[in-house]
């Protein structure tokens, strides 16, 4: 066993490289028991090796029947690679089937578009045979339209095609055609001209068109716009001057003769928008987009002269220069005027120059709407930047709108001396109706303004606009804000005796110096009444001034926005906007004069009377008793005669002012009487009774003041009512109960050293418990 | 007044013969570019720009008036408001130089007293063609009390450092007036004038 064993456990050894022991090992052995352990050790491997062999010899069915299969797949295999070859061999030959049709297809391509090319070049060969035929005939026939037909065919032709067709057999007979062809051309382009000037000599419009519609077939598109042109140009000159003649010949009616100029202006300026727009289509029909832009140079050049024409008869016949000039030098301030213009006198001729210039805006607005127009069709798309620049720099140069910007040049110093002069006369003029708050100056000085700034407006150029809002504003701020500060400086005569004694009053003092000054040499007490109602209605006026001006600005940024709706450059707008934030914000300078107005009132005229009614509360002891205090109860000893005292000095003012001047005024009052009792109470004495008196007479005060104002009185009279109560106390240390933790909603007022000295005023406290106490 | 963000509003205006570079000047300072084929200005033309100086906002509101005899008229009226007007010639040009005494009649007559008026001689980068020498426009700049810069719009030379000291001047000039109002309010009664023509100042 262990011999059979042997070489199939070594080989075994071998291939497996098993663990299983080697015949060296087997034969140097020597021990029985390791004989044994061997043996077992191979005994199992032998078992183990015949498992395996036994599930190999099983697999061996399986095996079989894979084999089996195979083998019968043997002969498919075959048909496949057949079909495989056949298919790529068929491949093969459609692939180059298709390339041989289309190189085909290519080369039919080719052959048709050549034999387009020599069906087209025979056309053009039989179009210039026929052109050179057919033009003769038309030329002979007069028919130049025919002709020009012909000729524009002839040079519309591929110059390759003529060169062809000299190469041909019959040559020598094309050349001569063609010889022939351009002298018809030559001939047909004079005969043309010739007949357009003579139709134009003519002004014969059907034959004018005629012509110059046949002029682009020719290739003459420059030329025949400017003979047209200059035919154009000529009627509107004839007309012009026919009409600046009537202008000027006197017979005109008596209406229309202030705006005659500008009335010839605006026919001269509507005649050439009219031939712009009957004329338009045929240049885009027959010379096609973007030439309007040239006629239009031609038109304008008539335009500028006879414009310049009109403007100098103008100038001429209104005394343009002349009156500009007396107004300048009439502003010069240093200069002594010899001679003056009535602003009245100036009304037509400014409203003329600002409706010439009105019309010449809106005639070059129609001008660039009609060239934009015209580009856009063109350049399919927006106008591009060149022709943009090119309207602007024609329209912005042309010699009209130079000459328009002269004269409003002239214009605005013309109008802002018709402004001053006639807001010095409504000053000068001014006049007051007894029961009015305000005098005329003010209404008439707002009525000029708006005048002024309106008919700048109308001119429709934004910057005459805004410099005549910026000279209103120069007026109105300087000027006019002057004309109201001087009166105001002559202050509020006081006519009471005691006052004039005094002399407190600045306002006397300044009456005083007038009198020296022997300006009010009969100065009695009807100017006096004169000169406080002069004082009241100015403040009024100061606050209408600065209604006015807001109202004045709201209503010019609407007419603005109307205006320029069409939508001026944004920054026209900006300039505007700036212009008119100055002229808004002189309002409230005429808002600090009649507060200042008002406090120099309250010191001057108020105060005075104000002090010794409540100085008057000294001489009222409040050092008192049951019995007095019981007697004041019947007999008020102060407080009622003070309102009524301050009910009549108010009374004048209420209904010399306006309700909010009024008011404004109250308050200043009001303010007055809070400081002036507490200076008043402070040097007065208290009992308890007193003090309760005070408290009473306190609560009087308010109570009544409260219902003479819309202001609020409570917090002027906080400190006040807080010195009531302080006095009010039963026992020193009572005002810890309003104090500090304890003092609730209430906020003092006074500080603590006050409270002291309030409390000092009560003559039953004694000054230890005060010092002793801790605020 | 509005709520617009910035400290100061100031007024400049630009005035000076035809063609000495105003438009080119503004353009370079608020655009920052030299615009090519500039047309004369016709009437105003108007821009802004704020600035920061030391921390502060200063709107810039500058007119840029056109210089043709024909639009003076347009343009005197926009002096009275001016916080400051820079009167501007071309070195290149001795014509611009030698208008300058009557635009300075012109700023007497039309511009309020407080204005800041400075002096600058464009086109430097043309050093070639100077007309006008240098220390005679600064002789004249002296005599009229005025400060004299010179500046090239189209080398940008100078023109930030113009606009910039401008504003400067103005600041101080307008915390002075302020300084001065608060001393003494003026009223009625004591015959000062009211009306001083003092700078935007918000705040
Ligand atoms: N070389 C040079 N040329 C300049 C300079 N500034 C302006 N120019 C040129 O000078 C010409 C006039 O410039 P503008 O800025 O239009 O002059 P303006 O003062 O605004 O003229 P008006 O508007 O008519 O008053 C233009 O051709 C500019 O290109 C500069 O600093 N250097
Ligand atoms: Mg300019």
């Amino acid at each position: 066993m262990a011999d059979s064993s042997g070489p199939i456990s070594a080989k075994r050894c071998d291939s497996l490289n098993a663990s299983s022991v080697s015949m060296d090992t087997i034969t140097s052995l020597t021990e029985l028991e390791d004989l044994e352990r061997v043996y077992q050790q191979l005994c199992t491997e032998e078992k183990a090796v015949e498992v395996e062999l036994d599930k190999l010899v099983g697999q061996q069915g399986v095996i079989n029947t894979k084999m089996m299969t195979l083998q019968r797949m043997g002969p498919n295999l075959q048909l496949i690679e057949g079909d495989a070859s056949q298919l790529s061999g068929m491949i093969t030959f459609t692939c180059s089937l298709a390339e041989n049709v289309s190189r085909k297809v290519r080369q039919l391509d080719l052959a048709k578009t050549r034999l387009y090319k020599v069906i087209q070049r025979a056309d053009d060969i039989l179009d210039l045979k026929f052109c050179m035929d057919g033009v003769q005939t038309a030329l002979h026939n007069e028919d130049y339209e025919q002709a020009a037909a012909h000729i524009h065919r002839y040079l519309s032709l591929d110059q390759s095609v003529i060169e062809l067709s000299r190469q041909g057999e019959e040559g020598s007979s094309v050349d001569a055609s063609l010889v022939m062809l351009q002298e018809a051309e030559q001939k047909l382009k004079v005969i043309v001209a010739e007949r357009l000037d003579a139709a134009v000599a003519a002004v014969d419009l059907v034959q004018v068109e005629r012509f110059f519609k046949i002029f682009p077939l020719l290739g003459l598109h420059q030329q025949g716009l400017a003979r047209f042109g200059q035919y154009l140009c000529s009627q509107l000159a004839s007309k012009t001057e026919e009409n600046l003649l009537l202008a000027t010949g006197g017979d005109i009616s008596e209406k229309r003769a202030p705006l005659v100029f500008a009335e010839t202006l605006t026919l001269l300026l509507e005649g050439i928008a009219r031939v712009v727009e009957s004329h338009q289509p045929i240049v885009e029909t027959y010379y096609g987009p973007g030439h309007l832009y040239t006629l239009i140079i031609h038109l304008q050049q008539e335009c500028d002269r006879q414009a310049q024409k009109i403007v100098d008869k103008f100038i001429q016949q209104r005394d343009y220069h002349s009156k500009f000039q007396v107004i300048q030098n009439s502003m010069m301030k240093s200069q002594m005027p010899t001679e003056r213009i009535e602003p009245r006198e100036l009304d037509p001729v400014l409203m003329e120059v600002t409706l010439m210039n009105a019309r010449a805006e809106l005639y070059l607005r129609f001008l660039r709407r009609r060239m934009m127009a015209d580009f856009e069709v063109g350049d399919t798309q927006s106008p591009t930047q060149e022709h943009q620049q090119n309207v602007e720099k024609l329209l912005k140069h042309c010699l009209l709108s130079t000459t328009m910007q002269e004269l409003i040049g002239y214009y605005i110093p013309m109008e802002e001396y018709y402004m001053r002069e006639s807001v010095n006369k409504a000053v000068q003029m001014d006049t007051y109706e007894k029961g009015q708050l305000t005098s005329s100056m003010v209404d008439d000085c707002f009525y000029i303004v708006k005048k002024c700034i309106s008919r700048a407006l109308s001119s429709s150029n934004i910057d005459c606009l805004c410099a005549m809002i910026n000279h209103s504003t120069s007026a109105l701020e300087s000027d006019f804000r002057e004309v109201l500060y001087n009166k105001l400086r002559q202050g509020f005569p006081a006519t009471t005796l005691q006052d004039i004694q005094r002399g407190v009053s600045s306002a006397v003092s300044l009456m005083q110096s007038s009198l020296q000054q022997g300006k009010f040499n009969a100065l009695g007490i009807e100017s006096a009444e004169n000169a406080k109602a002069a004082f009241l209605v100015t403040l009024n006026n100061a606050e209408v001034c600065s209604e006015n001006i807001t109202t004045l600005k709201r209503n010019l940024e609407n007419d603005c926005s109307k205006l320029f709706m069409q939508g001026p450059a944004s920054g026209d707008h900006a300039k505007i906007d700036s212009c008119l934030s100055d002229l808004v914000n002189t309002s409230s300078k005429f808002k600090d004069l009649l507060q200042e107005g008002l406090t120099e009132l309250n010191t001057t005229a108020i105060k005075p009377q104000v002090k010794p009614w409540i100085t008057a509360f000294l001489s009222i002891s409040h050092n008192i008793e049951e019995e007095e205090f019981n007697e004041y109860e019947a007999n008020d000893p102060w407080v009622q005669q003070l309102i009524v005292n301050l009910e009549q000095v108010m009374a004048e003012f209420r209904t010399g002012l306006s309700p909010v001047s009024y008011d404004t005024l109250t308050s200043l009052m009001t303010s007055l009487v809070a400081i002036e009792m507490e200076k008043t109470v402070l040097k007065c004495t208290f009992s308890r009774l007193g003090g309760l008196q005070f408290d009473k007479e306190l609560r009087s005060l308010v109570a009544y003041l409260t219902t003479v104002t819309t202001w609020t009185i409570r917090d002027k009279f906080a400190r006040l009512t807080q010195m009531a109560t302080v006095l009010n106390l039963e026992r020193v240390t009572e005002i810890l109960d309003y104090w500090g933790p304890n003092s609730g909603p209430l906020t003092w007022r006074l500080t603590p050293a006050e409270v002291r000295q309030v409390l000092a005023l009560r003559i039953d406290f004694r000054s230890e418990d005060i010092k002793r106490l801790r605020l | 007044m509005s709520m617009e963000d910035y400290d100061y509003l100031f007024k400049i205006v630009l005035i000076g013969n035809a063609g000495v570079g105003k438009t080119c000047l503004v353009r370079r300072f608020t655009q920052g570019l030299f615009p090519p084929g500039q047309g004369a200005t016709i009437g105003v033309d108007f821009m802004i720009k704020t600035v920061e100086i030391k921390g502060q906002k200063v709107k810039l509101q500058i007119w840029d008036t056109a210089g043709q005899e024909r639009f003076r008229s347009i343009t005197q009226s926009y002096y009275r408001s001016a916080n400051a007007l820079i009167l501007t010639y071309d070195i290149t040009c001795e014509d611009s130089f030698r208008c300058l005494p009557e635009w300075l009649k012109e700023i007497e007559q039309y511009a309020n007293s407080q204005v800041v008026t400075i002096l600058v001689g464009n086109k430097i980068d043309l050093a070639e063609k100077r007309e006008v020498l240098r220390h005679r426009a600064q002789d004249f700049a002296e005599s009229q009390s005025m400060v004299y810069l010179e500046t090239s719009a189209k080398e940008s030379d100078n023109v930030e450092k113009l606009f910039l000291s401008l504003a400067g001047e103005l600041i101080r000039e307008a915390k002075q007036n302020k300084l001065d109002n608060s001393d003494a309010a003026p009223t009625l009664g004591e015959g000062k004038s009211i009306s001083y023509l003092g700078c935007c100042s918000i705040n």
